[in-house]
């Protein structure tokens, strides 16, 4: 379980993380989205115990998280990740070792099924098959908590449906938090449970992706009928051209009469109304 | 204890180019003249070089591989333990078989210099090994601290301990004097005791700093 309280992160003058209180109590695979420079990283990496907080607490499984936290019992990964140059199979069994839980033979399989040459030393990797040994290695630890930031930056097609079937199988495998940061949205859709959404350091939305395909509308038509018929709700966003006006809405869509136009919001369009902001200001 | 074992393995693998400069430095160094150093005096190398691997090229490295800040603590003390042993019992060694192959000339040992062999060689290479562990210890929390500004303080107040305390006579008494103690020390017993206490008050440090290490 990761607990989250007030959480403040100050990096002299600029506030990165504001105030943050969260709360994820069942395993899962969640995703956190946000634009670049929202405060994802800071956020995993101070989950991770990587770095300290300016204010707040974190708990993970009830232990407080700080840089002090001798062992967290979380696993983080982020992209350019660091690692001695051995050949590939001999980096994982070494993670093997240092890891009481870990399970080599996951970390095998997936070593053949995305044909990484286990005599290649890593830093004759690719970036894209460099980032998969260090998912491999963090998937296969089997912490209470994995985090993995930015996992599919430079996966081609392939390997990012390869990846989430990865994750698919390692969660079922053995269900725990897994918190994965990324921007490609739609892809990851189909993998994960919930979803949270940071922007400008504070968290603007945490619930089940259900909760977006139920909840998550446009309302198209002329300006008088679409004022009257998301009046009370909870409007996200609105875009006007010409005479016509768009609210979009997380809230229970209002009754579809002929004036209006309502839809469904895709993943990547409640995305961009939950944190569309132009030049620093909200829509 | 399989994780930190794993750390020791890899981190004393991960030491490759200490121990081959160390290695090329003891067997390739000359001296010329009547008095000569003897080489098993470079074997010391591998002891400051090691804390640079460990601390600067090591960590991050390990916490990728998904270890944690305990085990690599235990682990690099461990490390430390074993190359002290290592380093200590080669000197003694050579000290005991190479050195006197050269009986025309005055052979110089730091292990003589230090006044251990006044206790026999086996105490003498005791000696060596908790003086070369504290040597590792103190680097390893030196440059730990390194990226914070405690550590830049304390290069600092090191510095001004060797420039103060040098031309002050009083000063310099108690700087020569804490030498005797640490290094030039013929009573086995406290030379030993005293590098255990300033070991273990060192790691404690070394702890806190850990704790204090960010990724």
């Amino acid at each position: 379980m990761i607990e989250l309280k007030q959480v403040t992160k100050q990096y002299g003058q600029a506030t990165v993380l504001k105030n943050i209180t969260l709360a994820i109590d069942e395993p899962g695979i969640y995703c956190l989205l946000g634009r670049n420079g929202a405060g994802k990283t800071t956020l995993l990496k101070s989950v991770a115990g990587y770095q300290n907080i300016t204010n707040g607490t974190i708990q993970v499984d009830g232990k407080t998280i700080t840089t002090s936290t001798l062992d967290t019992g979380v696993s983080y990964i982020e992209n350019f990740a660091k690692h001695f140059n051995l050949p590939v199979r001999k980096l994982l069994r070494i993670a093997s070792e240092i890891n009481p839980n870990y399970d080599y033979d996951f970390a095998s399989e997936m070593m053949e099924r995305f044909e990484l040459d286990g005599k290649k030393k890593f830093n004759q990797l690719s970036l894209g098959m460099k980032t998969m040994v260090s998912t491999i290695i963090c998937l296969a630890s089997n912490k209470s908590v994995v985090l993995l930031d930015e996992p599919v930056l430079g996966f081609d097609a392939i390997m990012r449906v390869e990846f989430y079937d990865m994750l698919t199988e390692s969660f079922q495998k053995h269900p725990r938090i897994i918190i994965v940061s990324t921007h490609i949205i739609e892809e990851i859709a189909k993998t994960i449970q919930k979803l949270i959404i940071i922007d400008k350091g504070s968290v603007r939305f945490f619930d089940t992706l259900q909760s977006v395909e139920t909840k998550a509308f446009s309302i198209s038509g002329l300006q008088k009928d679409v004022e009257v018929a998301t009046k009370n709700l909870n409007i996200i966003g609105q875009d006007t051209v010409g005479g016509l006006v768009t609210k979009y809405i997380f809230d229970t869509p209002p009754e579809q009469t002929a004036s209006l136009e309502i839809h469904p919001l895709s993943l990547q369009d409640f995305f961009i109304q939950m944190v569309g902001h132009k030049g620093g200001t909200t829509r | 204890m399989t994780a930190i074992f794993a750390i020791v393995k890899r981190l004393l693998a991960s030491n490759k180019i200490s121990f081959i400069i160390t290695a090329l430095v003891v067997l390739c160094a000359t001296s010329s003249g009547d008095v000569v150093l003897s080489n098993g005096n470079y074997t010391w190398l591998l002891a400051v070089m090691t804390p640079f691997f460990f601390v600067f090229y090591d960590y991050t490295k390990l916490m990728h591989l998904g270890a944690n800040k305990k085990d690599y603590f235990l682990g690099s003390l461990i490390s430390y333990g074993i190359l002290a042993f290592c380093i200590s019992f080669i000197n003694t060694v050579i000290h005991l078989l190479i050195d006197p192959v050269y009986s025309e000339k005055t052979v110089i040992n730091l292990m003589d210099v230090c006044r251990w062999t006044e206790n026999g060689i086996i105490i003498a290479g005791l000696q060596q090994m908790f003086f070369l562990l504290l040597v590792m210890v103190f680097l390893h929390v030196l440059l730990s601290m390194q990226p914070h500004w405690y550590g830049w303080l304390t290069d600092t107040v090191l510095v001004a301990i060797i420039c103060i305390f040098i031309p002050i006579a009083v000063l310099r008494v108690i700087l020569v004097r804490f030498f005797q103690i640490i290094m030039l020390n013929g009573n086995a017993f406290l030379h030993i005791g005293v590098c255990l206490l300033l070991s273990a008050a060192l790691s404690f440090a070394g702890l806190l700093v850990l704790k204090k290490k960010t990724l």
